[in-house]
């Protein structure tokens, strides 16, 4: 195993991500560089030039959100005037704007515009440097999670990131899929699983019938604003109504330093509190006295039972969902024989109480919130790469909203319907709607709404050569199929003559192949940069290096000569502080700061060379 | 402590205009009222001939056109007193005590530069007239930002380049496209920078919190003071902490120099 190319799992959450592989048979989480198996999903330049990363982008969030692209997972593989980017404008305090082509999504992000994928490959890159830092060499093969509801654009566009960050995506696959992979692995399980997964941006529900290892997600549904983040925000405002009562009205959330240090401080409490039953949130000079007086300090105890009265309504939210998408699959709670809960949010009590309540049992306990989708990723990544009789896993898909045609009147004509298995076909009959109406135009659609307009289009062709007759005469007969790779075929055929046109709906991320190519480029040339950097450094080190020495073995006879005069002193006082910076420089790996500093160290050596000459010459007297 | 403004204000006017005695008295009113103010201290300084090297005075007060060195340049030559004795004559001379090549110290003659009307006649050459007569306002301005200006370089010149920047900045909110300012302004600021990273150790370094966490509440902190200690968790360093506080980089570097000095923080 140690000698083939290593496959990483990645769960490619809205707020944080996760890295897993399996070694020695065992799947297991890649802690970050940081050592913390989450790293947030989030990306920012900050105000020093400094791209981020992680936690270190998420702690500098909010005093820095115009610079902070959080929840690119949002708009990945959505059209540029969608609702669901609209709702996302609302929210999202970074720019948006239209891609070239007025159609996908771009971010701007310290004066630079960049694509959604890009985005998310900045996150998986992250990941993948983690990876290979913990295995110790190149890791290049993955396999990506996608919430169960993504469409064909918005899993092609992860695949596209993937590709950005220098990831052979092996393979995309459902997030519920994926946890109940991890919960079966080395297991016989067959039965009903219901995975609830409430993260810090979504909240997932998906029912999955497991057979002889065979995964089928049989329902979702969910509420894409609905997370962990709702719960810090009512802490935040806890905190924050506590602190105006005791403070004569002062509103924290005006001053973005105090409200950053409170984010930080409600999540951590809300944190605490699922394993113990009261937190302090202790916040020493938090804000501003005003003129000539003390900073504030905030203080407060929050108990669990506060914390469940605050967010009595999300967990109620939860479970209306819930209950709706088992009604929409049509299966009834006692049916289900097992719950995994996925997600941080998970943890808390209340929520734990609110599924056993609802489900009329425990939730199963035997796998990790966090990390069981990353996991069964690795899982499913292992099993592509190192298959072993007998332990294959078949993974069935199935097709996450309805797919149709528009029809006369503008309305939308579901030909297979959403939670089909794939691979899967269909065939409805339709006929014109004019008399002697020789063309038809088919526009494929994929949504939930009856009407056509809300929902996306996939793409369209026109039937032509139909048989001129009386309306309702002409039978068309349309098919869709679904390939187990997701392509959508499509074709029209006039029956009575055989006339038929077709085609192949393939995803598109938004990035054309032009801009791909020249992302990809633009990595090449940024890679070859740094290398030239590096190499430039190196030498400058490497000349550095060697005056320093120079001048540390001359440092005892100019110690001497000083010792003897107070001449040259404070020269010597100057030429210690250039070191300090040559050294600096030199730690920091900054090559310009190094190079600054050049002409400096070498008036330095000369000054020290000349001393030393001093003394040894009067030694010698 | 704005009346030590005030009076810091006024004496560095005193002083600019040449009325040695009325600055010298400001700054003593200053260190009465401020002891440790290092404002006043440096103009005392100054007054008293600390620098006469740099700033040569006259009976009348300050010569007009005091060599005051460029941004850039290094400091102007400050010739120490030869050792008791007199110099070895074999002891090599440091480069800083005859000053690199490119430093050298331009004096401007008051009635120097181009004598613009002995040539317009010949080039054509004519001045601009200004759209709108300057008001009264306006000039009373022009004559402080000149006061101050000439201050901020003095200042620069001793090594004070805190104080200089203060001068420098309250410039710029006067006229925030002062060239002059705002090249000192940038000096200033790497200087100070470099002088408080130079504190901090490698920036490569963890600072840790070097009190018990409860103690931090006793401390005598601002907010922004109060935001980056509470980034410190024993994990960023400080490359990142300057990434994470979202001030100006100088800020960042004097808080944490001042939480290292104060013992509040170690690398």
């Amino acid at each position: 195993m140690s000698d083939q190319e290593p496959v990483i799992g990645i769960d490619l959450g809205t707020t944080n991500s996760v890295v897993a592989t399996v070694r020695d048979g065992v799947p297991r989480v890649i802690p970050n560089r940081n050592g913390q198996p989450l790293t947030p999903s989030i990306v920012a330049i900050a105000k020093n030039g400094k791209r981020l990363v992680g936690a270190l982008a998420k702690r500098q969030a909010i005093t820095n959100a115009e610079n902070t692209v959080h929840a690119a997972k949002r708009l990945i593989g959505r059209r540029w005037g969608s609702k669901e980017v609209e709702d996302a404008r609302k929210v999202l305090p970074y720019t948006l704007r239209a891609g070239p082509d007025g159609n996908d999504v771009r971010v701007e992000l310290a004066g630079r515009s960049y694509s959604i994928p890009e985005m998310s490959a900045m996150v998986l890159a992250e990941l993948k440097a983690d990876a290979e830092a913990w295995f110790g060499r190149p890791v290049t093969k993955a396999v990506i999670t996608v919430p169960a509801y993504f469409n064909d654009g918005q899993r092609h566009a992860t695949k596209d990131a993937g590709r950005i960050a220098g990831l052979e995506v092996l393979r995309i696959i459902n997030e519920p899929t994926s946890a109940a992979l991890a919960y079966g692995f080395g297991k016989q399980v067959e039965r009903k699983v219901v995975v609830f997964d409430l993260g810090g941006g979504t909240f997932d529900v998906s029912i999955l019938d497991i057979g002889k290892s065979v995964y089928d997600v049989v329902g979702v549904g969910g509420d894409t604003y609905l997370g962990g983040e709702d719960f810090d925000r009512r802490v935040i405002d806890w905190l924050t109504f506590g602190f105006a009562k005791e403070n004569g009205g002062i509103d924290l959330r005006g001053d973005k330093m105090a409200l950053q240090r409170l984010r930080d401080a409600a999540e951590k409490g809300k944190v605490e509190l699922s394993a113990v039953s009261s937190a302090a949130v202790h916040l020493p000079f938090l804000m501003g006295g005003g003129e000539g007086k003390p900073a504030l300090h905030l203080d407060r105890q929050l108990s669990r039972e506060q914390l469940e009265e605050l967010t009595k309504d999300l967990v109620d939210r939860c479970i209306a969902v819930t209950e709706r998408t088992l009604k929409d699959a049509g299966v009834r709670p006692a049916q289900v024989g097992e719950v995994i809960l996925v997600g941080g949010m998970t943890r808390m009590p209340r929520v734990q109480r609110a599924v056993k309540e609802y489900f009329g049992r425990e939730p199963c306990r035997g796998v990790h919130p966090e990390e069981v989708v990353a996991l069964g990723a690795a899982i499913q990544g292992h099993a592509l790469t190192a298959p072993q009789a007998g332990s294959e896993v078949l993974l069935l898909d199935v097709t996450p909203q309805n797919l149709g045609i528009m029809v006369v009147g503008g309305y939308f004509q579901t030909i297979i319907g959403r939670n089909t298995t794939v691979p899967t076909s269909e065939t409805h009959l339709f006929t014109t709607v004019q008399d002697n109406q020789t063309s038809v135009r088919i526009a494929v659609l994929q949504g939930a709404s009856d009407r056509a307009v809300d929902n996306e289009l996939l793409g369209e062709f026109v039937l032509e050569g139909i048989r001129p007759a009386r309306r309702g005469e002409v039978e068309i007969e349309v098919s869709f199929d679904i390939s187990a790779d997701g392509i959508v075929g499509v074709s029209a055929r006039d029956v009575s003559t055989g006339q038929q046109q077709s085609i192949t709906v393939t995803a598109t991320s938004g990035l054309t192949e032009d801009e791909m190519k020249r992302i990809l480029d633009e990595q090449i040339d940024e890679l070859l940069e740094k290398k030239q950097t590096t190499r430039e450094f190196d030498l400058r080190k490497q000349r550095t290096q060697t005056t320093l020495e120079e001048i540390e073995a001359l440092r005892p006879a100019v110690q001497e000569a000083l010792e003897r005069t107070r001449f040259g002193k404070d020269a010597v006082q100057k030429a210690e502080g250039v070191l300090a910076r040559v050294k600096q420089a030199m730690d920091a790996r900054d090559a310009a700061a190094l190079s600054e500093q050049e002409e400096s160290l070498e008036r330095t050596l000369q000054l020290f060379k000349g001393l030393a000459g001093a003394g040894r010459g009067q030694g010698g007297r | 402590m704005s009346d030590v403004s005030e009076l810091i204000d006024r004496g560095i006017k005193a002083y600019v205009a040449g009325k040695v005695g009325e600055a010298l008295r400001t700054f003593q009113e200053v260190l009465e009222r401020d002891p440790g103010n290092p404002r006043a201290r440096s103009y005392l300084l100054l007054i008293h001939g600390g620098a006469a090297g740099l700033v040569p005075e006259t009976s009348g007060g300050r010569a007009n056109g005091g060599a005051i060195p460029l941004p850039g340049a290094a400091p102007a030559a400050i010739r120490l007193p030869a050792p008791a004795g007199g110099a070895p004559e074999d002891f090599a001379p440091s480069p800083w005590d005859e000053g690199p090549a490119a430093a050298a110290t331009f004096v401007l003659d008051p009635e120097g530069g181009l004598d613009l009307d002995a040539v317009a006649e010949k080039s054509d050459l004519r001045p601009l007239v200004p759209a709108r007569e300057p008001t009264a306002v306006q000039l009373q301005g022009k004559k402080e930002v000149d006061v101050w200006m000439q201050a901020a370089k003095e200042l620069f010149a001793l090594g004070d380049f805190t104080g200089s920047l203060e001068l420098i900045e309250k410039i710029l909110q006067a006229d925030p496209d002062h060239g002059e300012a705002r090249e000192y302004l940038r000096q200033n600021e790497s200087t100070l920078i470099a002088m408080y990273e130079s504190k901090l150790g490698p920036l490569a370094g963890i600072p840790r919190l070097a009190i018990k966490p409860e103690e931090v509440m006793w401390l005598n902190l601002d907010h922004r003071a109060g935001f980056l200690l509470a980034q410190i968790d024993g994990a960023v360093d400080y490359e990142a902490l300057f990434a994470l506080s979202g001030l100006p980089r100088l800020d960042t570097a004097r808080i944490l120099a001042n939480l290292i000095a104060d013992g509040v923080v170690t690398s």
